[in-house]
C-alpha cells in the first residue's frame, strides 16, 4: 500500500541526513573533498554550483549510485552505506533525475509503479495498479490524468511530474530533485513548487538542484554552495544573489544579463518570415529580425517556438509562406541552402540534436564547414583544427585540447561548441532554442557575451527561451507565441514578466487576441548602447 | 528506444518473410513457385554444390523420360526450410516426395506429415534417422572410403604422411567416408595420418585448410578429401607444381574433379554417380506409384576413377 | 601550422612515456590480443606459426574477410549494418566470370562490370535505407537473398571459370601473393577515406548522431548511399580475390561471410551503435579470426572443438574491450 502518512511527530529527531567528511575520486580526479552537510526533516536544501562542481556526484553518493571513498553518511539516525539505488529507496531516499527515466511505451500507471508492480502469484493486478497510481498522481496535482495512456504521449512537464509521483509512491523521507525545472514552463514550475511546499509541511526533507537563482529563495530554506568539489558554505536561502554567484564562480559576475543593446530599428532586415504556416502548429507567422538585434521568442511549451525555428532553418517543411535570409528566398525544408545563406540553429537539446558525443571538439565545431573547406573531397585537417581551436578559445570553451571528445565537456562548454560551429560558418542569422538550458551561470554569461559580440558585428539572433528573466534580460524585443500564433510583441526595456506571461497564456481564440497578431516589425524604443567592439568577430577564425 | 523496438519487430517479420520465400523459391531454374500439385517433389538440401545439381539433372532426365512432372525445391542447407517444404508439398498434394535431407536427424520429424498423408517417400544420398521410408538410395560411402584408402596408398607407394580433409562435422557422409578410410588405411603400417581437419565440404575452406596443414606438415605426400570441392581447394592450394608431388584423392565424381583427374592434378576420384542416384530415385518412385515393390535400401556403387579410367567413366555417365 | 596546433603537439609530446605506453595498450586492446594469440600459437605449434611461409598464408587467407570487413567498417561507423556483403562478393565474381565466359566480353571489361555490380548492389541498399527509410538490417537482409539468388540464376548452380583479369587476384607478383597486395591497398584506402575525406568524417557524424549531423548541414542521405556503395565495392573486390584464388567463380562463394566481417569490425573496436571504428582495428579483427583458424589447423584441433574455440574467442575479444572501456571511463 502506498502510504503517505504525515510525519509531524514532534518527538522525532529533526535531523534526517548527515554527511561527515565525504570524499570521492574518480581515478586521479578528486571530485568531492571532505563535505560536511546536514539536511533536516521538512527542509529544502538547495545545492548550488557550476557544472562540474560535484553536485551530481554528491547526490549519487547519497542515493547509492556511487560509493564513498571516505567519510560517512547517517540517514534517519543510522550510519548507512548503500550499495544500490534499491537499498537507498528502501531506506526512504527517492531521486528525480535531470534526464527523464520513464519507459515511453508503458502506461502512466505502470511507470509510476515501475519496479514494484503489485502482483498476485506473479500476475499483475490492474485494479490495484490504477488505484495506487491515482493516489500517487493526486499528490502531484494530476488527479485527472488518464493512467492507462502511454507516457511517451505526454509532454515533458507531465512526464516529470509522473517521475515525482513514482518517487512519492514509496514512502520517501528524503526527495532529491536534480534540476527538475530545467524543462518546465513558469506555470509548471509554480505548480511543482506548490507540491514541494506541501511535502515540506509533511516533514519530507528535500535536496534541490537548480541553476536558477530566483528559484532558490522561492522554495529553499538553506543553500549549500559547491565549487570544484569543496563545500564553500551553507547560507540561508534569502542570501543576496550576487553573493551566491560569487560563491559559486569564485569571482564577481557584475551582470547576469550583460546585453548591450544597439539596434536603431533601421538596420538591414537579415531574416524576413512572411505568413508561414505549418499544419496546426504554425499559423500565419510573420517575423523580421534586423542586423544587430536579438529577438526573444517567449511562450509556453508547445506554443510553437521550436517548430518555428526549425521551419525557418529548413529542418522541417512548412506548407505556405516565405522565408528570406539576407534578401534571398529559401525553399521549404532546404536546410543546407539555409546554412549557405547564413542561417545557423542551436537546437533545443544539444545531446540529441546538437552534438556528436563521441566525436572531438574539433570535429563538432567543423561539421558545418567540412565540405566547404575541403579540397577535392579531402578534409582540410590542419586548417580546420586551427580554426576550430581559435573559435573555441574565443568562446572560452574549457577543454584539454580540441581533440578531446565533446562528451567529456560540461554542459555549458558543450553548448559553446554548438555556438562555435556557427561562428566558424560565419552565420549571420542565428536561431537559438533554449540556448542556456542546463548551462551554469559562468558559462551562461560567456554565451551572452558571444551573443553581444556577433550582434555588434552585424548578425542577428532569434532566441526562443522558457527562461523568462533571460528573455527579458537579453532580448531587444520580445515576440510572444501562443498556440502556433504570434500574439504580441513588446520592446524589451518596457517588458515585464507579467506582461509576457499574460500574452503567453491568453486564450487566443478570444476576439481581442487578434489585435496582437500583427507582423511584429516595429521594434519600438530600445536601449541604444554603443557596440563594445568592432570588426567581424563571427568570421574570425584565423590565426593569432 | 521506441525506435529500436519498432525496428526489431519489423526485422523479425521481414526475416520470417525472407526465410519463407527462400524456402519456396527455386534458384536454379528461376523458381517455378510453390505449386507442387500433382507433381513429384524433389527436395534437395542445397544447389550450392554441383553434386546435388547433378542429382537434379539425373532426376529430371529420368522424369522427362517417364513423363513424370517434377518440382525441384532447394532448402539452402537449412533443415527448417526443408521442413516447411515438406509441409507445403503435402498441402499441395504432391504425389510423391524425393528428399535429400539437409540433416538426417532433423528430417525424421520433417518428413512425418508426408508419411501421415501416405505419400510415398524416397530418401536420396542421406538417410533419415529412425524412419522407414519407401526406399533409401545412397552411394556406399563406407566402401568408398576404403577404396580411397587403397588408391591413395597405391599412389604414394604404401608409405608416408597423409592428411584428411573432413566434411561438415556430424554429417553421416563425413562419418562413413571417414570410417571407411580410417579402417582401411590402418592396414598400411608405413602410412600415418598426421592431421585430420574439417573444411566443411567447401572449396575455399579446402584451400585455406590445406595451406595451413602443409605449413605444419611439410612432409605430407597424400591428401584424402572427403568431397570434390575440398579436393579442388587442395589442388588450388598446392598449385600446379606441387600437385603432382602430393597425391590428392577426392570423393563424389563431379565434372571439375574428373577434369583434374584427367589432367593429373588429382590422382583419383571416388566417383559417386549423382545422376544415377537421381535417376534411380525417380525410377523407384514411379515403380512405387505403379504398385511395384522396391528395395528398402539401394546402395549405388562408387567407382574409383583414375587417369586411365576417367574417359570411360565420363562416357558411361553422360 | 597554427599556434593552436603547436600547443596541442607540445602538450602531447609533454606526456611522459609511461602514460603514453599505457595509453597505447589501452587504445589497442585488440592488437594486444592478436600479439598474445600469436605468441601462444608460436610455442604451441612448435615454431611453425611464425614462419614467413605461414605468415604469408595467414595474410592471404585474411585478405577476403579483411576486405569485406573494411567495407563493413564504413557501414558500421555510420550506425548501419550490411548483411549483403557475402552475397555481393559471390554475385560480383559470378558476373565477371559470366560476362567473360558466356557473354564473351574482354577480361578487363568483365572485371569492371563485376566491380560496378558491387557498387550498384551497395547503392541500392543505400537508397533503400536513406530514402526508403528501411532499417539497414532489413534492406541488406533482403539484398543478401536477392544477390545470392541472382548468383544462382546466372551460374545455373555451377562454378564458372574466371577471366584472366579476375584470376590475377589470386596470383603472385614476384614473391608477393596478390591477395596481400589487395589487402594492403584496400586497407589503406579504407583508412584514408575514414580519416581524411569529407565523406569519411561525415560517416562518423551520421553514425554518432544522425539528427545532429543533419542539423549541422551534412547531406545525410547522400552520405548513407555512398557508405553502402563503398561497402558494395569492397565486397566486389573481396569476391574477385575469392574467385581468383580458386580460378573459378563459385555460386556459393562467401556464404555466411557477412557475419565474419561484422565480427572482425566489432573485434576491432567498432561500436554497433555507430560513430566509432578504425581501419586498423578492423584489420586486427580480421587477422584474429584468421589466425585462430590457422592455429587450430596447425594444432590439429578437432572440428567440434574449433567451433567452440571460435565462439569463445569472439566473445572474449569483445568482452575485454567492454571491460577496458568501462575501466577507463571512471
Amino acid at each position: 500500500m502506498a502510504t503517505w502518512a504525515g510525519r509531524e511527530d514532534p518527538s522525532a529527531p529533526t535531523e534526517l541526513l548527515r554527511l561527515t567528511g565525504v570524499s570521492k575520486s574518480f581515478g586521479p580526479v578528486s571530485v568531492l573533498r571532505g563535505i560536511d552537510l546536514t539536511v533536516h526533516r521538512g527542509e529544502v536544501m538547495v545545492l548550488l554550483g557550476e557544472n562540474g562542481a560535484g553536485k551530481s556526484t554528491l547526490i549519487k553518493l547519497i542515493a547509492g549510485i556511487h560509493r564513498l571513498d571516505s567519510g560517512s553518511i547517517q540517514f534517519d539516525g543510522v550510519p548507512v552505506q548503500f550499495h544500490s539505488v534499491a537499498q537507498g529507496e528502501a531506506a526512504g531516499i527517492a531521486t528525480i533525475h535531470q534526464e527523464l527515466n520513464n519507459v515511453p511505451q508503458l502506461s502512466v500507471a505502470e511507470n509510476i509503479l515501475l519496479g514494484r508492480l503489485p502482483s498476485r502469484a506473479g500476475f499483475v493486478t490492474p485494479g490495484a495498479i490504477r488505484r495506487r497510481a491515482r493516489q500517487a498522481l493526486a499528490r502531484v496535482g494530476l488527479s485527472d490524468l488518464d493512467v492507462d495512456q502511454p507516457v511517451g504521449r505526454l509532454g515533458v512537464a507531465h512526464q516529470q511530474l509522473i517521475e515525482i509521483a513514482h518517487a512519492l509512491d514509496v514512502e520517501a523521507k528524503l526527495l532529491i530533485l536534480d534540476e527538475p525545472t530545467a524543462a518546465l514552463t513558469a506555470e509548471e514550475i509554480s505548480a511543482l513548487f506548490a507540491i514541494m511546499v506541501d511535502l515540506r509541511s509533511r516533514g519530507v526533507g528535500m535536496i534541490f538542484i537548480s541553476h536558477h537563482l530566483d528559484e532558490v529563495a522561492r522554495v529553499g530554506d538553506r543553500v549549500a554552495v559547491l565549487r570544484d568539489g569543496d563545500l564553500i558554505d551553507v547560507v540561508p536561502a534569502d542570501t543576496d544573489q550576487a553573493r551566491l554567484v560569487r560563491m559559486m564562480v569564485g569571482r564577481d559576475i557584475a551582470d547576469q544579463y550583460p546585453r548591450h543593446r544597439q539596434t536603431d530599428g533601421e538596420s538591414e532586415v537579415l531574416l524576413d518570415v512572411e505568413h508561414l504556416c505549418q499544419g496546426k502548429r504554425l499559423l500565419d507567422i510573420c517575423l523580421r529580425a534586423r542586423a544587430g538585434e536579438v529577438v526573444g521568442l517567449a511562450g509556453l511549451v508547445g506554443a510553437g517556438r521550436t517548430e518555428l525555428l526549425r521551419a525557418i532553418f529548413g529542418a522541417d517543411h512548412y506548407d505556405t509562406g516565405v522565408v528570406q535570409v539576407c534578401g534571398r528566398r529559401l525553399a521549404s525544408g532546404r536546410l543546407r541552402q539555409g546554412i549557405r545563406e547564413g542561417l545557423g540553429l542551436v537546437p533545443e537539446d544539444r545531446k540529441s540534436q546538437g552534438l556528436v558525443a563521441q566525436a572531438s571538439v574539433r570535429e563538432n565545431i567543423g561539421y558545418a564547414t567540412l565540405a566547404s573547406t575541403a579540397h577535392a573531397g579531402f578534409v582540410d585537417r590542419a586548417g580546420q583544427a586551427g580554426r576550430a581551436e581559435a573559435v573555441a578559445r574565443r568562446l572560452r570553451v574549457r577543454m584539454r585540447d580540441v581533440d578531446q571528445p565533446v562528451a567529456d565537456l560540461s554542459g555549458g562548454n558543450q553548448q559553446k561548441v554548438v555556438f562555435a560551429r556557427w561562428a566558424l560558418a560565419g552565420s549571420q542569422v542565428l536561431l537559438l532554442d533554449e540556448p542556456t538550458r542546463g548551462v551554469d551561470v559562468g558559462a551562461r554569461v560567456e554565451i551572452y557575451e558571444f551573443i553581444n559580440d556577433i550582434t555588434a558585428a552585424g548578425a542577428t539572433v532569434v532566441m526562443a527561451s522558457s527562461d523568462l528573466p533571460e528573455v527579458l534580460g537579453m532580448s531587444d524585443r520580445i515576440v510572444v507565441m501562443n498556440s502556433g500564433r504570434i500574439v504580441g510583441e513588446i520592446p524589451a526595456d518596457q517588458a515585464t514578466s507579467d506582461q509576457v506571461m499574460a500574452l503567453a497564456v491568453r486564450d487566443v481564440e478570444s476576439p481581442e487576441a487578434s489585435g496582437g497578431a500583427n507582423p511584429p516589425e516595429v521594434s519600438g524604443e530600445t536601449d541604444r548602447a554603443q557596440a563594445p567592439n568592432h570588426g567581424d568577430p563571427i568570421k574570425d577564425g584565423g590565426n593569432r | 528506444m521506441r525506435k529500436l523496438h519498432r525496428w526489431a519487430s519489423v526485422a523479425l517479420s521481414a526475416a520470417v518473410m525472407v526465410s519463407l520465400t527462400a524456402g519456396c523459391s527455386n534458384p536454379a531454374d528461376g523458381g517455378s513457385g510453390a505449386d507442387a500439385s500433382g507433381k513429384v517433389a524433389l527436395l534437395l538440401s542445397t544447389m550450392n554444390n554441383p553434386f546435388f545439381v547433378s542429382i537434379r539433372d539425373g532426376a529430371q532426365q529420368e522424369a522427362d523420360n517417364r513423363g513424370v512432372s517434377l518440382n525441384v525445391l532447394d532448402a539452402q542447407n537449412d533443415p527448417t526450410t526443408q521442413a516447411n517444404q515438406v509441409q507445403t508439398a503435402v498441402a499441395n498434394k504432391a504425389t510423391a516426395i524425393i528428399i535429400n535431407p539437409v540433416d538426417s536427424d532433423a528430417a525424421a520429424a520433417a518428413i512425418r506429415p508426408a508419411l501421415d498423408a501416405k505419400i510415398p517417400v524416397v530418401a536420396v544420398d542421406r538417410g533419415i534417422t529412425g524412419v522407414t521410408v519407401d526406399s533409401f538410395i545412397a552411394s556406399d560411402n563406407v566402401a568408398g572410403g576404403k577404396q580411397a584408402a587403397d588408391i591413395l596408398a597405391k599412389a604414394i607407394g604404401e608409405s608416408g604422411e597423409v592428411i584428411v580433409l573432413e566434411g561438415i562435422p556430424g554429417a553421416s557422409s563425413t562419418r562413413d567416408r571417414g570410417q571407411g578410410f580410417t579402417d582401411r588405411i590402418k592396414t598400411y603400417p608405413k602410412i600415418t595420418v598426421v592431421a585430420s581437419q574439417t573444411a566443411n565440404f567447401d572449396r575455399t575452406e579446402g584451400l585455406d585448410v590445406t595451406t595451413n596443414l602443409m605449413q605444419a606438415n611439410p612432409g605430407v605426400v597424400g591428401i584424402y578429401a572427403q568431397n570434390d570441392e575440398m579436393a579442388l581447394g587442395a589442388v588450388a592450394a598446392l598449385g600446379g607444381n606441387t600437385a603432382k608431388a602430393v597425391k590428392i584423392v577426392g570423393f563424389d565424381g563431379g565434372d571439375d574433379a574428373l577434369a583434374d583427374v584427367k589432367a593429373g592434378s588429382m590422382v583419383a576420384d571416388i566417383a559417386q554417380q549423382p545422376k544415377l542416384l537421381g535417376k534411380q530415385a525417380v525410377a523407384s518412385i514411379s515403380d512405387i506409384l505403379a504398385g511395384k515393390t522396391v528395395d528398402k535400401t539401394q546402395s549405388m556403387p562408387v567407382e574409383t576413377v583414375t587417369q586411365d579410367t576417367v574417359d570411360k567413366f565420363t562416357q558411361a555417365n553422360s | 601550422m597554427t599556434t593552436g596546433q603547436v600547443g596541442a603537439v607540445r602538450r602531447r609530446a609533454g606526456q611522459d612515456p609511461k602514460t603514453w605506453s599505457r595509453r597505447f595498450v589501452a587504445n589497442n586492446g585488440p592488437l594486444m590480443g592478436l600479439v598474445v594469440l600469436c605468441v601462444i600459437l608460436e610455442f604451441a605449434s612448435h615454431h611453425v606459426f611464425l614462419t614467413a611461409g605461414n605468415l604469408s598464408n595467414v595474410l592471404v587467407q585474411a585478405s577476403t574477410i579483411a576486405v569485406l570487413a573494411f567495407g563493413q567498417t564504413f557501414v558500421i561507423v555510420a550506425a548501419g549494418i550490411d548483411l549483403s556483403v557475402g552475397s555481393a562478393a559471390g554475385l560480383t565474381a559470378m558476373v565477371s566470370a559470366w560476362m567473360f565466359t558466356s557473354a564473351q566480353f574482354p577480361a578487363g571489361i568483365a572485371l569492371a562490370a563485376g566491380l560496378a555490380c558491387g557498387v550498384v548492389v551497395g547503392a541500392v541498399n543505400g537508397l533503400a535505407v536513406a530514402w526508403g527509410k528501411l532499417p539497414s538490417f532489413i534492406a541488406t537482409l533482403a539484398m543478401l537473398s536477392i544477390a545470392r539468388g541472382l548468383t544462382f540464376v546466372i551460374s545455373g548452380g555451377k562454378p564458372i571459370p574466371t577471366p584472366s583479369s579476375v584470376s590475377f587476384f589470386g596470383s603472385m607478383i614476384g614473391p608477393i601473393p596478390v591477395p596481400i597486395i589487395v589487402l594492403a591497398v584496400m586497407g589503406i584506402a579504407c583508412a584514408v577515406v575514414l580519416n581524411l575525406t569529407v565523406i569519411g568524417r561525415s560517416m562518423y557524424a551520421v553514425g554518432g548522431n544522425i539528427e545532429a549531423a543533419r542539423l549541422a548541414g551534412l547531406p545525410v542521405k547522400r552520405i548513407l548511399v555512398t557508405v553502402f556503395a563503398l561497402s558494395g565495392l569492397f565486397a566486389a573486390v573481396a569476391g574477385m580475390v575469392i574467385a581468383g584464388r580458386l580460378q573459378s567463380a563459385q555460386p556459393g562463394a562467401a556464404t555466411g561471410y557477412e557475419l565474419n566481417s561484422i565480427a572482425a569490425v566489432v573485434i576491432g573496436g567498432a561500436s554497433l551503435a555507430g560513430g566509432v571504428g578504425r581501419a586498423s582495428g578492423t584489420l586486427v579483427g580480421a587477422l584474429i579470426l584468421t589466425v585462430i583458424n590457422n592455429g587450430l589447423n596447425l594444432l590439429n584441433v578437432s572440428a567440434f572443438w574449433q567451433q567452440v574455440v571460435m565462439g569463445v574467442v569472439i566473445a572474449l575479444a569483445v568482452f575485454i574491450d567492454v571491460i577496458r572501456h568501462k575501466g577507463l571511463s571512471h
